[in-house]
């Protein structure tokens, strides 16, 4: 079937690649502002009423499962774990979670002496984060105990919660730790003829009433309602670079044939793999070492969040997958304090609930060695009987931990991507507080802590923020050093991961960077 | 696990079939679970010899005798090892993940020549749970037949699609009292000890 394309012979004013978190902000607001814009996916256009379901197995989909070759001691798990392929990206199947940053997330090196200082501060990010809050109608408690954001947010906390929620603040209570509702991109009331949350629990599958934000539901229609084109199916293959040493638009494919967009301006919205990637596949003779990569940066230091999971076994019924999976979180052990933990940053800690697959996953990967047989059959027979808590922690920065580009070529022949990751020691150390926390939080309801899952979340860095061109791909707004007219909107522009969930911060960061772009064409300085 | 904690060795509810809820789900989801109980079709990637290998294979992983359980989780595995869709992420200097479970199942073949795994009696079985539980560490002996191959990862890679196809059965589903589908009536009653009346519930569990 033929492509049917709004602007296949004109040069357009930006050209978006991903649909996902930053892309759908990018797109909303460039198109109101006026601009030609069309934005590419590499997945497809889902409709949650037809193609979503309440499946773990059948809705792993939603993820990026296109082979990454992963390295390290700590490979990591990539594919639904970490990263979308559909219009929306991964806020189709995010928990959720909508956490700003703490001011001091964005100047470790100040703070600790660690890692590096962004290139703007959170005062800088606070209207942005209003601004996207508002958008999604963010559901919040009355008063968020952490960080220098408090609330109120535009719709009331959710209500109920789940049992493994309730669990979670009564151990926390029962500690001493203070607890709360998370802010949650999860409608608590109708919104924008979207309706409230039936507490079904399958927000990592999709979801099906359109009670959780995503970009496919909120900001992409907005942006085609504007005049922006968005074409799903087609995998971004190239930048295309003008002699003049600008970019000049994108190749991509679509059911096996190539395509090209003009466009006067290029954003990769393509997350902390498949941007860099790109940026490195897109190699030319005067780039020789892939685009916007004159520092060596591209694809250095990306950073998951490290996310190990406790399961404790209880006497009575938990039943952890009644509900949204995150309602409830303390971020008490998130303040840096290397002098009394031995580490420095910290993290948060979630109540966290999962559907079977998730779980059996959790068992058979416990730290002290497979679980398989009679053991694993048995343990997934008290399957109700759990309660579950997640680390989200901060992972330091660490050049060594990069994209580069594998010998093997995927589908479209482009080298695939090598994703190499090790955990440094204060990883490790902070991992084994959290640990302990977790455990007392669930031994103080009566548990027993039966698993321990060392797992991973998320991913940033790789085209990393900064002032410096030798040190940094991109600058505070995303506008490569190297390349003017070629931007870097996604998480791969962080600095540092936080131990917060990072989705409202790579959206707060697209919001920031999208008005700067739009004041800089109307002042025709781009 | 710890040894302390005392685990269950029967379904905690007997009487629990999640499938006659499936009025309840919608049309989508309804699909896709029923046709888990459907015949397996037929074999798209693995050949006979290797389908009755990994059967064994499976009993021993899952802890499962039932035949047709063991015929659905051997025809999910087929049908991922068929599918063109990527593996998500691969070790470096692991073989593609067709290529790792074709080529570990003969060297499983080859290193137990004196059984016949498809009779499945107790020598059998102890000699297939001694091998699996060799290759979990990665020091299944006999170098001639091991020697340059990820024994772990072949059996990380087992394990894992084995119980994915496990545990997305429904029959299993009804045997943990995992309540399902949820859509379009999500979950009403949410506090500890709370359930909605279509939720599985043996008056066993509330001592």
């Amino acid at each position: 079937m033929t492509l049917q394309r709004k602007y296949a012979d004109e040069e357009v004013d930006a050209c978006i690649v991903g649909a996902g978190a930053a892309g759908g902000v990018l797109a909303k607001e460039l198109s109101e502002a006026g601009m030609k814009v069309v934005v590419l996916e590499a997945g497809p256009m889902l409709d949650p009423q037809q193609d979503f379901a309440s499946d773990e197995l059948a809705m792993r989909k939603l993820g990026w499962q296109d082979t990454r070759i992963v390295d390290g001691t700590d490979p990591l798990t990539m594919g639904h774990n970490n990263s979308g392929r559909s219009v929306g990206g991964g806020t189709v199947h995010f928990t959720g979670v909508f956490l700003r940053f703490h001011a001091d997330d964005f100047h470790t090196y100040s703070t600790d002496g660690i890692g590096e200082d962004w290139p703007l501060s959170y005062d800088e990010l606070a209207p942005y984060y209003d601004k996207i809050e508002k958008e999604v109608a963010v559901s919040g408690p009355k008063h968020f105990p952490w960080g220098e954001y408090h609330g109120p947010y535009p719709y009331p906390e959710r209500e109920p919660l789940s049992p493994n929620a309730y669990l979670f603040r009564q151990g926390c209570e029962k500690l001493g730790i203070r607890s709360s509702v998370p802010p949650l991109a999860i409608l608590s009331a109708p919104f924008e003829g979207r309706p409230p949350c039936i507490n079904r629990g399958f927000c990592n599958q999709g979801c099906m009433p359109n009670a959780k934000f995503s970009t496919l539901l909120v900001h992409l229609p907005k942006a085609i309602n504007s005049g922006a084109e968005l074409l799903s199916d087609c995998m971004v293959t190239q930048v295309l670079m003008h002699p003049n040493g600008k970019a000049s638009g994108v190749a991509f494919t679509h059911n096996k044939v190539s395509y090209v967009q003009k466009a006067r301006m290029v954003i990769l919205s393509a997350y902390a793999v498949e941007t860099p990637r790109l940026l490195l596949n897109s190699a030319t003779v005067q780039f020789p070492d892939g685009l916007a990569n004159s520092s060596g940066w591209v694809g250095r230091a990306i950073m998951p969040h490290s996310s190990y999971d406790v399961m404790a076994k209880f006497d009575k019924e938990i039943r952890i997958y009644k509900g949204t999976p995150v309602l409830a979180t303390t971020q008490e052990f998130y303040a840096s304090n290397p002098a009394e933990r031995g580490f420095a940053r910290g993290y948060s800690l979630h109540a966290h609930g999962a559907r079977p697959l998730e779980t059996v996953k959790g068992i058979i990967g416990d730290e002290r060695g497979l679980v398989w047989g009679k053991q694993l059959r048995e343990a997934m027979l008290e399957y109700n009987f759990y309660g579950r808590i997640t680390m989200v922690g901060e992972v330091l920065p660490n050049p060594d931990n990069r994209v580069t580009l594998a010998e093997d070529t995927d589908e479209y022949g482009l080298p695939r991507a090598k994703v190499t990751f090790s955990y440094g020691e204060n990883d490790r150390k902070m991992i084994q507080e959290a640990i302990g926390n977790m455990s007392a939080i669930l031994e103080a309801e009566g548990g027993k802590v039966a698993f321990v899952h060392p797992d991973t979340a998320h991913l940033m860095g790789g085209c990393r923020m900064g002032t410096n061109p030798d040190r940094s791909v991109v600058d505070a707004y995303g506008q490569t050093h190297d390349i003017p007219n070629l931007f870097v909107c996604d998480a791969s522009v962080f600095v540092t991961s936080s131990g917060s969930n990072p989705t409202h911060t790579v959206m707060a960061l697209a919001a920031r960077t999208a008005e700067h772009i739009v004041n800089k064409v109307k002042r025709r300085e781009l | 696990m710890k040894e302390e904690i005392r685990m269950t060795s029967q379904s905690r509810y007997p009487f629990y079939n999640v499938m006659n809820e499936q009025e309840a789900w919608d049309a989508h989801t309804r699909n896709i679970v029923r046709s888990r109980l459907e015949p397996s079709s037929q074999l798209r990637y693995l050949e006979m010899e290797e389908l009755q290998l990994l059967r064994s294979v499976c009993r021993v992983l899952l802890d499962e005798t039932r035949s047709e359980m063991l015929a659905f989780v051997v025809s999910h595995i087929d049908q991922v090892l068929a599918s063109p869709v990527g593996e998500a992420q691969r070790k470096a200097a692991v073989l593609p993940q067709g290529k790792l479970i074709r080529d570990g199942l003969q060297r499983m073949r080859l290193s137990t020549l004196l059984y016949d795994f498809a009779a499945m009696d107790q020598t059998e079985l102890a000699a297939l749970e001694q091998l699996l539980s060799q290759l979990s560490e990665g020091c299944a002996e006999s170098a001639e037949v091991w020697t340059g191959f990820d024994q772990k990862a072949f059996f990380k890679s087992l394990l894992s699609m084995a119980a994915d196809g496990y545990y997305s059965h429904p029959d299993i589903w009804s045997e943990i009292g995992y309540g399902g589908p949820a859509y379009p009536r999500g979950y009403v009653r949410a506090s500890l000890g709370q359930i909605d009346p279509w939720e599985a519930n043996s008056p066993m569990n509330h001592p």
